[in-house]
């Protein structure tokens, strides 16, 4: 066996608290080690070459990578070991940043801890056997839950790509929130224009099957290869999905569970949603006094909502500029903690509701109290210090988004993430930031956190080029971790059965054993844990390498 | 200051929603919001300014970053405190506290002489089979306005038929308003000493008679397993189920004033309109400032001890003004310190304060 060691520096990140030049120098003297190195980054061009290099020189059979944690560069390693012909499965990575130098800043105690972690590989890989990836059929089709804008924009590209696509939305109608919008910033376009340019199109097409008022209730199966149950108003369907763009929005913030605001309870207090819907058969006096308040669920720990929903700071001066337009002598007063026009235009947008008379006040209204006469904001103006108490004819809430009300029930039937404020959770921030854990289920829009009518359009449109990828030839390859059962072992008790998510274990009634179906096992190891007769093992995972590795860790050195 | 405390504080992002919605910032030099700008830069702070808090809650409540600024003004207060520089009726009223259980200096044998206005007799707590105790509270068990309340929940309570007991001389203050002052470590000696009490008898549920109490006894003596209501929850619970009844008739117009222990840092809003809309012939007013809106009286945070040094107009004031627009003839509350301060005022201006069990009194 001639084993290879590499063991990166990471800059700073590993170098400062893990001796790494003592490591790779320590590893050397043992006997299955051919070469044992360190350098500043593996993930490099440079570093990259030098493992390359070495496999070629040395013959390497196994490759150890001491870095950063596996779920980075995962696939980046494997191809290293792929160009030079050996199977990409005979690598181990060894996480001695974010599990080791990240922790402590004992240079000692790390270094002994990551002298463990590695020789805990170094035993394990030991183990290793050469592993195919499997080749599955996939289906060049997708689901896409949500019709809003995002989810419109990603059935409209995918069915561009010849897929065929079912689009599930909830309501009777598809457009989203962005249908009730009058005038959609920057471009004033109609909302509902928008809408029907993108629903007439994809209406056109003869590969889009639109469910509307539907909801989806049952969903299984693997990548490639699900099965998702519809229930519709012409009765439950079912249909067969390559992968899932989830697209399901927001739901707007409900001001009602912060009583000092006063909502509900007096129509002229109102949301910048009400004001949308409200549009001319709004009425006010001559002289209006508007009041228009910034930051309503958003930024506030006190109800759980401690981000910022990014939209609203523009939908305030939206309702600011409105109501200046329609009431030129209007007294228009916007309240705001910071304000953050963020979008391309936005500082200039702001500047030029300024220049038409807006005044912008420093601070986040404590009390709204209506009284008969008016309106009475009692806040302080934090930039005078000055308290204050105005009365208004209008008050508008300018609302920020909260997770869509049905995000834990599709969390749970897809078996994917969310976040603690309840959106959908990626992958990785910012290397996978359209995954889900699920591969082929993707996620868009404003439902994996609060984004603007252009953004969410475009995230839709990433998540269908991404499902595209992994579907467009018909096949994929996944995974080699899967199930295997000795039946000299298994003593038929099926316990495995009731385990397995996958669905993927067939009892034999004449040999009265279970086995695995390959395609369908998604290698999660549920049945080997369950199994009281160590009768299933996981390939690739066998508990001779865990046993060793552990035995690697305890070890007298 | 604790470290959690000061994280919080460096968190700040000086919105003014504290300060805009404090009873106190806008008419005294008192700024919640510079309180918190100082305290992260650890600027000097002029030492009469922490007195001014009222405890209302309202900032801690609603604060977005939740700094809990009332909580970090008990912080401010406990280094002053430390170094003894503090006003000499809060000095007095904490010497009384530790000597006599009770911040007034009243003798701690005479805690239970309220007892003797009723015609029944009360057992100990200890006697009794639903270990249910009656929390009375200092100013409740000294002072002679407030010395009514005890005895009209009792007499109400057993109307009602609900057995309680008391614990008479051992009952010791609470602590409330002694943590507020920033005196945590005769709040724990207190704390300490009830709970021992309260132990000792196997007391399982406390109806408190102040919001104030009710708050520490719930609140801040930690997971001690004992049930805690305000006796208006009990009497609420009575009314709706016919426990209670009203015969008599009550024909005036009331206006309920929210106690800021009770409402907003409670939660405890409907009960006591409950037992108010039940009373026959009362017609109840609600002020605009209601509910987690309601003006807070001015009576709590130590507030009770001393007064500040500006001069300007009391929320009590504002209070009595606004409920004689409201055509109110009685502005009922269910506090005794929000009784004791809006009194004053109200007899200037001929309405009437009654805590909520003098009106049930009358038509009982």
């Amino acid at each position: 066996m001639k084993t290879g060691i590499f063991i990166c520096h990471c800059g700073h990140n590993i170098k400062h608290t893990v001796d790494v030049a003592g490591l790779s120098e320590y590893f050397r003297k043992y006997p299955q080690v051919t070469v044992s190195e360190d350098y500043p980054f593996l993930c490099s061009e440079p570093g990259q070459n030098m493992i390359t290099d070495s496999i070629e020189k040395h013959g390497l059979d196994r490759v150890i990578v001491a870095s950063c944690a596996p779920s980075l560069h995962g696939e980046l390693f494997k191809d290293l070991l792929r160009k030079k012909d050996v199977n990409p499965f005979l690598l181990r990575r060894v996480s001695i940043r974010e599990h080791c130098s990240w922790v402590g800043d004992d240079m000692e105690e790390n270094t002994e801890k990551a002298k463990r972690l590695i020789l805990s590989g170094l035993y394990g890989a030991a183990h290793f056997i050469p592993l195919e990836e499997k080749q599955v059929d996939v289906n060049k089709s997708a689901l896409v839950l949500g019709g809003g804008v995002s989810g419109l924009s990603a059935a409209l590209f995918l069915s561009k790509m010849d897929m065929q696509v079912y689009l599930v939305e909830e309501t009777p109608e598809l457009g989203g929130r962005v249908r009730e919008l009058k005038s959609v910033w920057p471009s004033r376009k109609n909302g509902a224009d928008i809408i029907a340019e993108m629903e007439n199109e994809l209406k056109a097409r003869d590969n889009v099957a639109i469910f509307t008022s539907s909801k989806l209730t049952n969903f299984e199966g693997f990548f490639g290869n699900y099965q998702a149950t519809i229930d519709t108003p012409n009765g439950e369907k079912k249909v067969m999905a390559g992968g899932v763009v989830v697209a399901i929005g927001f739901t707007p913030f409900d001001p009602d569970i912060k009583p000092e605001l006063g909502y509900g309870r007096d129509p002229r207090i109102v949301t910048t949603l009400d004001l949308e819907r409200m549009a001319d058969a709004l009425k006010l006096p001559d002289k209006p006094r508007v009041a228009v308040l910034h930051c309503i669920g958003s930024r506030d720990e006190q109800i759980g909502r401690p981000y910022c929903s990014r939209i609203c700071c523009i939908n305030a001066l939206r309702a600011a500029e409105r109501i200046k337009e329609r009431y030129p002598d209007s007294y228009v007063e916007s309240f705001y903690m910071d304000m953050r026009a963020h979008p391309r235009g936005g500082e200039e947008f702001f500047e030029d509701t300024q220049e038409k008379g807006v005044l912008f006040t420093r601070a986040n209204i404590a009390e709204i109290i209506p009284e008969p006469e008016g309106v009475v904001l009692h806040g302080e103006d934090t930039l005078l210090d000055e308290v204050f108490e105005r009365g208004f004819d209008l008050v508008v809430l300018s609302i920020g988004m909260s997770s869509p009300a049905t995000s834990r029930d599709i969390a749970s039937l897809l078996k994917i993430s969310l976040d603690k404020d309840k959106f959908f959770l990626e992958a990785h921030i910012k290397l996978r930031p359209f995954d889900t854990a699920v591969k082929g289920i993707f996620i868009a829009g404003s439902c994996s956190g609060p984004k603007d009518v252009e953004e969410s359009i475009s995230h839709g449109r990433a998540s269908a080029l991404k499902l595209y990828g992994f579907l467009n030839l018909g096949y994929a390859f996944v995974d080699p971790f899967i199930s295997i059962v000795d039946p000299k072992r298994c003593s038929g008790c099926r316990m495995c059965e009731q385990a397995c998510v996958a669905k993927a274990i067939k009892f034999d009634e004449d040999k009265h054993v279970v086995h695995v179906e390959e395609a369908a096992c998604m290698g999660c190891g549920l049945c080997n844990a369950t199994c009281p007769s160590s009768a299933i093992s996981l390939k690739g995972y066998v508990d001779t390498i865990i046993g060793d590795e552990i035995s690697a860790l305890l070890e007298a050195m | 200051m604790p470290e959690q405390t000061a994280t919080r504080v460096l968190t700040c992002i000086q919105c003014g929603k504290c300060t805009g919605g404090c009873p106190e910032s806008g008419k005294t030099p008192f700024n919640v919001r510079m309180l918190m700008r100082k305290t992260q830069f650890k600027s000097n702070i002029e030492e009469s300014l922490p007195w001014y808090c009222t405890s209302c809650g309202a900032c801690t409540i609603r604060c977005p970053r939740d700094v809990k600024p009332s909580e970090v003004v008990i912080e401010l207060r406990s280094k002053l405190v430390e170094d003894g520089e503090i006003p000499v009726t809060i000095q007095k009223a904490l010497e009384n506290t530790f000597v006599q259980k009770n911040p007034w200096g009243r003798s701690r044998n005479k805690r239970a002489d309220w007892l003797r206005k009723l015609d029944f007799e009360v057992p100990h707590v200890s006697e009794t089979e639903s270990k249910r105790l009656l929390f009375v509270c200092c100013i409740q068990a000294y002072d002679p306005r407030c010395m009514v309340i005890p005895v009209n929940v009792a007499r109400l309570l057993k109307t009602g038929g609900i057995e309680f007991g008391v614990l008479g001389e051992e009952e010791a203050c609470c602590g409330n308003e002694i943590r507020r002052i920033g005196e945590s470590g005769l709040f724990e000696e207190l704390q300490e000493e009830n709970l021992g009490t309260f132990t000792e008898y196997g007391v399982q549920e406390i109806i408190a008679l102040s919001p104030h109490c009710m708050n520490a006894l719930k609140k801040e003596y930690g997971d001690t397993g004992i049930e805690v209501v305000h006796y208006t929850e009990v009497l609420a619970k009575m009314v709706e189920g016919g426990a209670l009844k009203f015969p008599g008739s009550f024909e005036k117009k009331v206006v309920y004033h929210d106690p800021c222990f009770l409402g907003k840092q409670s939660g405890i809003f409907d009960e006591p309109r409950s037992i108010l809309k039940a009373v026959p012939g009362l017609e109840l007013l609600e002020f605009s400032r209601a509910r987690e809106m309601s003006l807070c009286c001015e009576g709590g945070g130590g507030r009770m001890f001393f007064e500040v040094e500006s001069v300007y107009q009391r929320n009590a004031e504002v209070r009595v003004i606004d409920a004689g627009k409201r055509g109110a003839q009685v502005i009922a509350a269910a506090c005794p310190f929000c009784v004791m301060t809006l009194e004053d005022p109200a007899t200037e201006k001929g309405l009437i304060v009654k805590e909520l069990s003098e009106i049930l009194m009358e038509v009982i």
